[in-house]
């Protein structure tokens, strides 16, 4: 009678997840665990799917705790294909949580496993997921410095080549077995890496794989990714128009799939675009698309960056006016969510502009004496809190050397 | 000050040459992560299987 009952609620937890509602599917489970089941198997698929469903509503720590339950309980009653997939899940979520060693070694014994059962689709997709672990490993470290993609000291190297190397791998396999949904997310995370490493080339010509199987599936979001990731590879490459051909495909997918996060992005992008092929008008015109989406999602960091942009395109264009308009309230909004690097920026930009409008030199010099003395204090630190998730991992705009140079 | 104001103008264009450092936005966006996946109705149907499937060799041993 109470078996049943588990069960019951168990395949209603199934079916929730399965239909999209993790939230509701969560309840069922849990109440599955309350009631309990002598069935080991059954409640190590009950610790899975919980562990699973914790991890797509974002709450790894929890996942954490049922992915370890359902390995836990694997092992014991000695499911070897239980206990790899436990291990693979585990390791997805301990890297999610920047704990890459332990995420290595779970899918290290994932990969172990799925080679001792011949089990070639589990092999690849342990390869898969160790080629992400040391990609965030490297992307963790690199983020840690102020580099750009190209110029990375060597842990950061050796993390990254491991992680292109494990998707070579997979692609190997998943190409042997006709898999092209694998194909296309191992070429779009090859391409990432390709890109951080500077081979430009290389990036381009995995996602451009990647674009062709997400156009054979229909799939409208992996395409936008390929075109944004196409135009961030182009723009390195120093091809800028055919970057602003890229970012436009992707503005027009963004705006077909109603994602105005990513609309912002892409405007934001445009207009960095533009102001490298020195179109000010251009790049004006879609960093102030980039403000009203900034401002509507109530994002002030970004409202922040696009008012930086905007100010330094009316510089560009003469219009010292407009430039100081926007100067001023970047930084305010810098001061607002204690962005000092921003405040910095915003201070010299401002000092720069009341300079070319013969205001007070002496006001001017005591500004660049304590935006120094913010430099040196706050060099490196970046804000966090407060981020619009598509703009998480956007470089914070950093003063060039030249740029520096010609303040000293 | 106008010719200096002039000459400072002309230097603060040339300040905002643009410059891809500057301009990065480490924007990459990645592949989703790929879940293992265990099923109760995948295992309950197999268990189920199996029985029927004993069931039935069991009814045509005992005929």
């Amino acid at each position: 009678r109470m078996e049943a009952s588990c069960l019951e609620l168990a395949l209603e937890g199934e079916r929730l997840c399965k239909a999209g509602d993790c939230r509701a599917g969560v309840s069922f489970f849990e109440a599955a665990v309350q009631v309990g089941t002598e069935d080991l198997k059954t409640l190590s698929a009950i610790y899975s799917q919980l562990g699973n469903a914790y991890f797509y509503l974002h709450e790894y720590a929890k996942a954490l705790e049922y992915h370890h339950h359902d390995l836990t309980l694997a092992r014991t009653i000695g499911d070897l294909l239980g206990e790899a997939k436990a291990s693979g899940n585990l390791g997805n979520t301990l890297k999610v949580l920047g704990n890459f060693e332990e995420a290595i070694v779970c899918c290290q014994r994932h990969l172990d496993i799925s080679r001792e059962l011949n089990d070639k689709v589990g092999e690849a997709r342990a390869l898969y997921n160790l080629g992400n672990v040391y990609h965030s490993k490297g992307k963790n470290v690199a983020s840690a410095g102020t580099h750009d993609p190209g110029d990375l000291p060597d842990d950061v190297k050796n993390a990254l080549q491991k992680a292109a190397n494990y998707y070579e791998e997979n692609l190997a396999i998943v190409t042997e077995l006709g898999d092209r949904a694998a194909q296309g997310r191992a070429f779009g995370n090859l391409g990432n890496t390709h890109y951080l490493l500077g081979n430009f080339r290389s990036a381009v010509l995995a996602h451009e794989q990647r674009l062709l199987i997400a156009k054979e599936f229909g799939d409208t979001s992996a395409e936008r990714r390929a075109y944004s990731n196409l135009g961030n590879a182009y723009i390195f490459l120093g091809e800028f128009e055919t970057a602003s051909e890229y970012y436009k495909r992707t503005l027009q997918l963004a705006r077909q799939l109603k994602d105005r996060a990513v609309e912002a992005q892409a405007c934001y992008s445009l207009g960095n675009t533009y102001t490298l092929l020195q179109d000010y008008e251009k790049a004006i015109d879609y960093h102030l698309k980039h403000l009203v989406i900034a401002q509507e999602l109530n994002d002030k960091i970004g409202e922040g960056r696009a008012c930086w942009s905007l100010g330094n395109a009316y510089t560009a264009l003469g219009n010292h006016d407009q430039a100081i308009h926007f100067a001023e309230r970047h930084l305010e909004i810098s001061r607002e969510v204690g962005d000092r690097s921003g405040e910095l920026t915003a201070r010299l930009n401002l000092s720069d502009l009341q300079m070319v409008l013969g205001l007070s030199y002496s006001t001017n010099a005591s500004m660049m004496s304590e935006s120094r003395a913010v430099e040196n204090t706050f060099s490196g630190t970046r804000p966090r809190a407060g981020r619009r998730h598509s703009m998480e991992n956007m470089e914070l705009m950093k003063l060039t050397p030249e740029k520096v140079q010609n303040w000293n | 000050s106008q010719p200096l104001a002039g000459r400072q103008a002309a230097e603060l264009q040339s300040k905002v040459v643009p410059s891809k450092q500057i301009l990065h936005s480490d924007n990459m966006e990645m592949e989703p992560e790929t879940m293992e996946t265990k099923s109760v109705t995948e295992y309950f149907s197999k268990l189920h299987m199996g029985s029927l499937v004993y069931s039935c060799t069991s009814k045509r041993k005992n005929k």
